[in-house]
């Protein structure tokens, strides 16, 4: 509180300095106004710790404005401090606006903007105060018109440029800051982009007319005043918008609306998120899918417990971190609340387990079935290959009686092949691994015991699982034709669709089919499920059977 | 003298099988190879009049090397397999092999309607 009076009288002393010196009231003035308003936001930010960084920013700028204006003073020597402190104050500002509110820089390019504004004001100066021709500089060991003159043109364009990456940085900010942010940052961010626009405007003017013009200093600095009654007035904001801590607890549990809306409402933060902690550690959202606690400057994660046990986190903006006693009631609050989704989110989570563990095993079943097929073709398929051969080529030069035996033994050995070569297709058909679901769909079709027609496209390869998920289901259903549908024929149609393929297979028999657990059917469905697919039978009496599937496939 | 014919089988003892049913029809075996580079190194030397090709070999798939040894003047090339043609679908026709016979199926009379 000692900086209020101090900066007060330093202000009087400058300002009469200012008066005694023939310098415009106005520009005094504005000087007083600018600084006393600087030290003024200085004090109210000391209501939020996180903002004290900026504070002292706050109350810097106020000084070195102050400082600047001993150009004033009748000493060479305080002359030459002005000389030297001339712009600080600006760069203060620039300081200030790209790392507000908690003091660190918004990004690296704010960083490099930061920097710039300090070495074109405080660097230049020092700079220039070796080759200022000024009799008053009492460091001007080098005087050099041409040089001086080059060393302002430098600042002023240096100056030009960071005033607009200010206003470029500024005016993205407040377009992407939402929620309790934009309340706190939003008047200050206005305030930053008018003040650099002007300034911009102004270093144009000089650098264009190679004339300083004090109205124009003066007119800069006024508009600069606007930066602190910003940074006041977006604590007020907040305040205004702040509800009532007794209401909310009274009202969180009966709004409308999610955990994570009402929440989001209650804090007036529409980012904030909810992730629920698990028994096991992990943090899922609503739904039970996992999500991973943001680690940065950006998003503050608070926790909430009930009964001594964390059970949820709630991801907010760090704007909210000013409000203590805000967000403490609504975790309190919040705490039984977030129990019960809490429950409901780990079920979801289980659910969603259970259902990639069931398409792992579906996974694993199918590649165990295409190493049996691979198995038997290049084991028993082969031996009795070789065997059949053997027999036939023995026959043909044994005499009749032997030859009739082997003749035969090789029929058997034909039969037993012709039954292996169907359990390897049922298994995993090769055609379906080497030339897809048309190819095998077409072959089945042809190998019914009636006449079946193929419609439609499927468009080319899609994945193992989806193929597979098809084929059975075209398999299977042709198998039920012909064992129990007494039909006289079938259609099967292939048709991709923008989400899922759909697989349809109609006949004409008697109808009455079912799926009953433990059939064919059944363990079909079984495994569409796995892929989010569905399976429908329609099957009326004497009106034929139409089983039809829709598998999910993207686009 | 014979068509010289040379057998690509992984499986050794059908190799064995296969050359005795050709020898006894009249056929000159040339040579046997099984996997693929073996048999298109041997193919290239010999130069045979047919090749009696298994589509399933260890290092590449039958249909690719029927078509590499078909092109040009190369040997008619008959596919085996212990599948059935069905089993293929289109790529039998598509390799560029005079034909396909079921392994079990494999007889002098039907290599011969195929070379015809």
């Amino acid at each position: 509180m000692l900086l209020l009076p101090v900066v007060v009288a330093a202000g009087l002393a400058v300002g009469r300095l200012g008066l005694h010196g023939h310098v415009s009231g106005m520009r005094v003035a504005a000087d007083l106004a600018l600084s006393w308003a600087l030290v003024a936001a200085a004090l109210a930010v000391r209501v939020r710790p996180r903002w004290r960084r900026s504070g002292l920013l706050l109350a810097s700028a106020s000084f070195a404005l102050l400082g600047a204006d001993l150009v004033w003073a009748a000493s060479n020597a305080l002359w030459t401090l002005g000389f030297l402190l001339e712009g600080l104050w600006a760069a203060l500002l620039v300081h200030i606006v790209l790392a507000f509110p908690d003091g660190r820089p918004w990004s690296r390019v704010a960083q490099v903007a930061i920097s710039g504004a300090y070495v074109a004001t405080l660097g230049g100066q020092l700079v220039g105060a070796f080759v200022d021709r000024d009799t008053r500089n009492v460091l001007g060991l080098a005087p050099h018109e041409t040089i001086a003159h080059t060393v302002d043109r430098t600042q002023e364009i240096a100056a030009i440029v960071v005033g607009l990456v200010v206003l470029v940085l500024v005016v993205r900010r407040l377009r992407i800051l939402g929620g309790p942010a934009r309340r706190a940052q939003g008047p200050l961010l206005a305030a930053a982009a008018v003040t650099a626009a002007s300034a911009v405007i102004s270093l144009g003017w000089v650098l264009a007319t190679d004339s300083v013009d004090s109205a124009i200093e003066t007119i800069v600095r006024a508009v600069a005043v606007s930066m602190p009654l910003g940074v006041v007035a977006g604590i007020v904001w907040s305040r205004l918008r702040r509800p009532e801590l007794s209401a909310l607890v009274v009202e969180l549990p009966t709004r409308a609306g999610s955990m994570r809306e009402r929440l989001a409402q209650a804090l007036g933060d529409p980012t904030l998120e909810v992730a629920y902690r698990l028994a096991d550690g992990r943090s899922v959202d609503a739904t039970g899918r996992p999500v991973s606690l943001p680690d940065g400057p950006d998003r503050t994660v608070t926790a909430v417990t009930a009964g001594g046990e964390e059970i949820a986190a709630l991801v907010h903006d760090p704007a909210l971190l000013d409000e203590p006693a805000l967000v403490e009631s609504v975790r309190a609050t919040a705490g039984l609340l977030l129990e019960n989704e809490r429950l409901a989110a780990e079920v979801r989570s289980q659910l969603a387990e259970v259902h990639a563990s069931r398409g792992r095993i579906v996974t694993a079943a199918d590649d165990e079935r295409r190493r049996i097929e691979r198995d038997l073709h290049d084991g028993a398929q082969q031996r009795l290959v070789t065997l059949s051969v053997a027999l036939g080529l023995e026959a043909a030069r044994a005499d009749p009686a032997a030859a009739d035996v082997l003749s035969r033994a090789q029929d058997d050995v034909e039969g037993a092949l012709a039954e292996l070569r169907e359990l390897a297709r049922g298994i995993h058909p090769a055609l379906l691994r080497d030339e897809g679901l048309e190819a095998a769909v077409e072959a089945l079709a042809r190998r019914a015991p009636l006449p079946v027609t193929v419609h439609g496209t499927v468009g080319g390869r899609l994945s193992d699982p989806i193929e597979l998920a098809a084929f059975f289901v075209v398999s299977e259903a042709l198998t039920n034709v012909a064992k129990h549908a007494s039909a006289t024929e079938a259609s099967v149609l292939l048709e991709r669709e923008p989400a899922a393929l759909q697989v349809a297979v109609v006949d004409d028999g008697i109808g009455g089919a079912r799926v009953t657990p433990g059939s064919g059917l059944a363990g079909l469905r079984d495994r569409l499920e796995a892929l989010d697919a569905t399976l429908t039978v329609e099957s009326e009496a004497a009106r034929g059977t139409t089983l039809r599937a829709f598998i999910p496939c993207g686009s | 003298m014979g068509t010289r014919v040379f057998i690509v089988d992984d499986h050794q003892p059908f190799r064995a099988i296969a050359r005795e049913l050709l020898e006894r029809a009249g056929y000159v075996v040339s040579g046997e190879a099984a996997d693929a580079a073996e048999a298109l190194d041997a193919v290239a030397a010999d130069a045979p009049d047919a090749v009696l090709l298994d589509v399933q070999l260890p290092d590449r798939d039958g249909f690719a090397v029927a078509t590499e040894l078909a092109a040009g003047d190369g040997p008619a090339v008959v596919l085996i397999s212990s599948r059935q043609a069905d089993d293929y679908g289109r790529r039998v026709e598509a390799c560029g092999a005079r034909g396909f016979i079921s392994k079990s199926k494999l007889s002098a009379a039907a290599f011969a309607a195929l070379l015809e």
